[in-house]
């Protein structure tokens, strides 16, 4: 079970995120992507906030990963700056998982090969011909971690599904 | 010679100083898994309580793992640190060598396992040979299940070692020829990194510290493709 969202801006990206990061558990992964300037920060930034992260959080893509204390320990990574799939799996992130942290991977689409095969995979699109700030989001369980979460994500990200609705 | 021997390839950190007299001084932490913060106050607190001034260590020696990724970071990138600085050779051991030395007085095949997390494990085979041990295998990621066919295979008594013998026994319960160390020798450590390295500094088998790579098991061996973006706008790979 798939699901679309319309965002018209980054407070409504941030807030479909403060809906996912609710259902996070510990050892969840999020993969994040989009283009440059797609808002996959941003959607970090509603996730921490919405586990009770209060100090600001910004890309990772200079230093790789960042980590913030919040109701779960969150881990943010951007893999934009790598080159080689062995750099991704030296990121060491299953055992980052395996000690009850919650991981959002920006352009993690493209190191999917070298990731748990266990995630909810959220591509963010800017629109085309509409205002700057809108936003095409699909979400999609990888895995069975998510599937059996999805009913009530989808319940609860209602007020952004798009026409096209649940695919 | 004295060696300092840093050691951080699983969720203990550790760090000792030895040297012809044995090992001078030594510390362990297994709990926090903090290791850059612990790291570099261990290296010091050693030094200081066994009275060793750093111009007078002779080489870096470093677990080089297989272990955990988050550690093996910290650990080799500040043996390297260390040894550019002071302009010391450096002696890599691995994790699963240091598990096996302990305990070598044994006809047992000797199996040291570390857990690498998400179901899998690292683990190699080894024998006593005087003076030491000696691996018989290669090294091996597999799971706690591929491991215990390899223990059926082998069909002989063997000795478990390793925080991976500890969190899987329930794979190795059924077989009545594997017995494990328990707690006991869950970690590799320092104090036996410095008694292996010290031999091989008096044959100076030495690397330099450019040359000093982690053993990584999981290999990835291709490139990024950035070309097969699935975005929607201006494609074709990063700005």
């Amino acid at each position: 079970m798939n699901v679309q969202l319309v965002s018209r801006s980054a407070k409504d990206t941030q807030a479909i995120a403060a809906e996912v990061a609710r259902l996070a558990a510990a050892g969840d992964l999020v993969v994040l992507g989009g283009d440059l300037g797609a808002g996959k920060t941003t959607f970090t930034q509603g996730f921490g906030a919405a586990l009770g992260v209060d100090e600001p959080i910004t890309s990772p893509t200079f230093v790789l990963m960042r980590t913030y204390e919040g109701a779960l320990p969150i881990v943010h990574m951007d893999v934009y700056r790598l080159e080689h799939l062995q750099e991704a799996v030296d990121l060491g992130l299953a055992e980052i998982l395996d000690d009850g942290a919650v991981a959002l991977v920006e352009w993690g689409d493209l190191v999917a090969a070298v990731l748990p095969a266990d995630f909810l995979e959220i591509m963010i699109e800017q629109v085309d011909g509409e205002s700057d700030d809108e936003r095409r989001l699909r979400i999609r369980p990888v895995g069975t971690r998510w599937h059996a979460r999805m009913r009530v994500l989808a319940d609860a990200l209602a007020p952004w599904t798009s026409d096209e609705g649940q695919v | 010679m004295l060696i300092l021997g840093i050691e951080t390839a699983t969720q203990q950190v550790g760090a000792a100083i030895g040297g012809h007299e044995g090992v001078l001084g030594s510390f362990h932490a297994a709990k926090g898994r903090r290791h850059a913060e612990t790291l570099a106050p261990a290296i010091d607190f050693v030094r200081r309580h066994a009275r060793v001034d750093l111009d007078e260590l002779g080489a870096i020696a470093v677990d080089i793992g297989p272990g955990l990724f988050t550690g093996l970071r910290v650990g080799v990138a500040t043996a390297k640190a260390m040894a550019q600085a002071l302009r010391l050779p450096m002696i890599g051991v691995s994790s699963l060598d240091l598990l096996a030395f302990p305990v070598r007085h044994t006809n047992r095949l000797i199996v040291p396992v570390i857990d690498a997390r998400r179901g899998e494990v690292f683990y190699a085979l080894y024998r006593h040979v005087p003076g030491g041990v000696q691996r018989v295998s290669d090294y091996r990621v597999g799971t706690a299940d591929d491991l215990a066919s390899d223990l059926e295979a082998a069909g002989e008594d063997c000795l478990l070692v390793g925080d991976g013998a500890v969190r899987y026994r329930d794979a190795f319960e059924s077989n009545g020829r594997a017995e494990h160390g328990g707690t006991a020798h869950a970690y590799p450590s320092a104090e036996a990194l410095v008694q292996l390295a010290h031999p091989r500094a008096l044959r100076e088998d030495f690397v330099q510290p450019w040359e000093l790579a982690p053993l990584y098991l999981r290999k990835a061996d291709a490139e990024i493709n950035w070309e097969q973006r699935v975005g929607t706008g201006a494609g074709g790979g990063r700005g």
